[in-house]
């Protein structure tokens, strides 16, 4: 191709400018792909909370609960309008975890089947089963998918989980959000690790099958959650109540930091490489002043020597694109997989934003050949012509 | 019948805010369809300006005095746009410079076809006409040279390929054999005649080479920016194609 032949002219000059480029659209690859993980990850949990409340005793979202009594659920049961209260126990899966960004690796200790079908965010399977209500009593666990690889757990095989031996009966499909990160286990199962992690007096004072970590609460149909949440801070008062709503203005306020950083990097970007591909252009133009003069004298137009200008710094932002693209592709793709024995998955690269990434630079591109394509084709040919 | 004719043609130009050069101070100029001229004089006399305005790579100027008047084949160009301009050097007239002035990342047929590209004409059509024009000049084997593999009078030679390709009504030459060594000015005289004398091209050379002037119909002499001698159609015109180059060759 022409346009290339033309770029090959100065390697070392076009090399440069694309490499910078580059660098922007796989700093945008990659930051565009860890917002697109966290969005994931709170529209997940936006969906899992909407129809629903939480009950516990300190906030569920920065995993800062402290034990409430199973006796609880029936107060809370006696409030009109809900459908069923379910007792859960969430903790850590390592006290070493420490600060992680995304979801922390949990144990989610769950009564099965007591939602009595009011579940709605669906949950499948990938191999095995997942827990039944025979299972209670059992040392027995449903993996998600990151964790399980992070385990290496294969169906029949066991995990150790703070301690205890655990058999795994199920593995599920990735979910992009937080169940890829839990350890699903009966709730007796998930009391008995629970209680271990409590302070000596604390745990002295308790008895595992009486403890709960959090209560899920589904309202009757016709229900408002926030009408529901009322009610329960009225006639069970001292309790955090969550609703979806809740969640959203919680974790919305990440999300926004996360575009906003985004905005800026590329934002940073178009400054950058806009203005390093308008003086690549501008400096060929020069270079090609005569060119250009004998082009205009044998019968070109103003536009063909804008078009042949723009479409060649089109093709700079767009060779820029495709590296930066193959360059963020591979760092998120490695780092993820370093990531993924930690639970820290951070990156998800949807076509969006490779294609977004992609149009942006080739946008660019072209966007910055229109200045030195103007100042081309007003040449006079003559003078260019003469032009040393 | 008279392919260009031109009235009261001027063109001052502006070199600085207090500096300007009066190049053309008024010509009256008539080139008769199928004549081979030389417009001739010293550095500064007015005859490349006078090419570019012939050659619609400027507009005369239009003002300081009676309205300047530019006929091709009889329509009226003194006054058309910048883009209407463009379009009649693409498809009716070819231009050879001094300097050659090749594409160099372009090969020899993809220089020709340059030419065909900005006169519309695109695909086997004009790859036909750019090998048959790289023929013409004896280039057919250097169609995929690159210029920087050409020796000067070849470049030359696809130059002239490239004027021809379109076989446009008229070429103008500036100076086309100024960097070229006396054999070679000769072979490229010869093509220009044989265009001439077989197609009937009309043909419009700017040099100061007198030999060139020989070797044409008729020699304009210009000086000051305003035409001295109008000259006559020599013999020379009766001459037969081959002898031009011995002609040249005897400098």
């Amino acid at each position: 191709m022409r346009l290339l032949r033309d770029l090959g002219r100065r390697k070392l000059r076009s090399g440069l400018t694309i490499t910078g480029i580059a660098i922007g659209i796989m700093a945008l690859v990659v930051f565009g792909s860890m917002a697109n993980k966290m969005n994931t990850l709170i529209s997940g949990g936006s969906t899992y909370y909407k129809d629903k409340l939480v009950v516990t005793i300190g906030s569920q979202i920065s995993g800062n609960t402290q034990p409430l009594s199973i006796a609880t659920v029936a107060q809370i049961n006696k409030v009109d309008g809900v459908a069923i209260a379910v007792p859960g126990v969430e903790m850590l899966i390592s006290d070493s975890t420490g600060m992680s960004m995304g979801v922390t690796p949990m144990i989610t200790g769950i009564l099965p089947g007591a939602d009595k079908g009011l579940e709605t965010f669906k949950m499948d399977v990938a191999q095995g089963r997942y827990l039944e209500i025979t299972d209670l009593g059992s040392p027995v666990v449903v993996m998600g998918s990151d964790i399980a690889a992070k385990y290496h757990a294969t169906i029949g095989g066991t995990v150790n989980l703070r301690g205890t031996d655990f058999k795994v009966v199920g593995i599920l499909q990735p979910t992009l959000t937080a169940p890829d990160q839990e350890a699903i286990v009966p709730i007796t199962e998930a009391q008995k690790l629970y209680v271990e992690t409590l302070p000596p007096l604390v745990r002295s004072k308790l008895e595992p099958s009486e403890v709960a970590t959090s209560i899920t609460v589904y309202p009757k149909a016709g229900v408002l959650p926030e009408t529901l949440k009322q009610r329960i801070d009225a006639s069970v008062p001292g309790y955090t109540v969550m609703t979806g709503k809740d969640f959203d203005a919680e974790l919305g306020a990440i999300g926004s930091v996360f575009s906003a950083v985004l905005f800026g990097i590329a934002l940073l970007s178009l400054a950058v490489g806009g203005l390093s591909t308008v003086n690549t252009m501008a400096m060929s133009v020069a270079e090609r002043t005569r060119e250009i003069g004998i082009k205009r004298a044998i019968g070109a137009s103003r536009w063909r020597i804008r078009r042949e200008i723009v479409a060649e710094s089109a093709a700079i932002g767009l060779i820029s694109g495709l590296l930066g693209l193959a360059i963020g592709a591979a760092l998120t793709y490695l780092f993820n997989d370093m990531g993924r024995s930690s639970g820290n998955v951070l990156f998800l690269l949807t076509p969006q934003t490779a294609f977004t990434a992609i149009g942006f630079s080739t946008g660019l591109g072209a966007l910055a050949g229109f200045v030195p394509a103007f100042g081309a084709s007003r040449l006079d040919p003559v003078t260019a012509l003469r032009y040393e | 019948m008279a392919i260009l004719e031109g009235r009261n043609l001027r063109k001052t130009y502006r070199l600085s805010r207090r500096n300007t050069v009066e190049a053309l101070k008024g010509v009256e100029i008539s080139i008769e369809s199928g004549e081979m001229v030389a417009i001739m004089g010293p550095s500064g006399s007015g005859k490349s300006t006078l090419m570019h305005i012939l050659g619609l790579l400027h507009a005369p100027d239009p003002n300081h005095g009676p309205a300047p008047e530019l006929y091709l084949a009889g329509e009226n160009v003194a006054t058309l746009s910048d883009n209407a301009r463009t379009k009649i050097r693409a498809r009716r007239m070819g231009f050879v410079f001094q300097d050659f002035n090749l594409v160099p990342t372009l090969t020899a047929l993809e220089n020709v076809l340059l030419a065909c590209d900005y006169a519309g004409i695109r695909g086997k059509q004009a790859k036909q006409a750019g090998l048959d024009a790289l023929a013409l000049v004896g280039l057919a084997e250097r169609a995929d040279h690159k210029p920087a593999e050409l020796s000067g009078g070849e470049q030359q030679r696809v130059a002239i390929a490239r004027a021809l390709v379109n076989k446009p009504e008229i070429i103008l030459a500036d100076e086309p054999t100024g960097n070229l060594d006396s054999d070679r000015s000769a072979e490229v005289l010869a093509l220009f005649r044989q265009f001439n004398r077989e197609h009937g091209q009309t043909i419009v050379l700017v040099t100061h080479d007198s030999e060139v002037g020989e070797a044409c119909d008729r020699v304009i002499r210009m000086r000051d920016g305003r035409i001295r001698d109008y000259g006559q159609r020599t013999a020379t015109a009766a001459t037969p194609v081959m002898a031009i180059p011995a002609v040249a060759a005897t400098a």
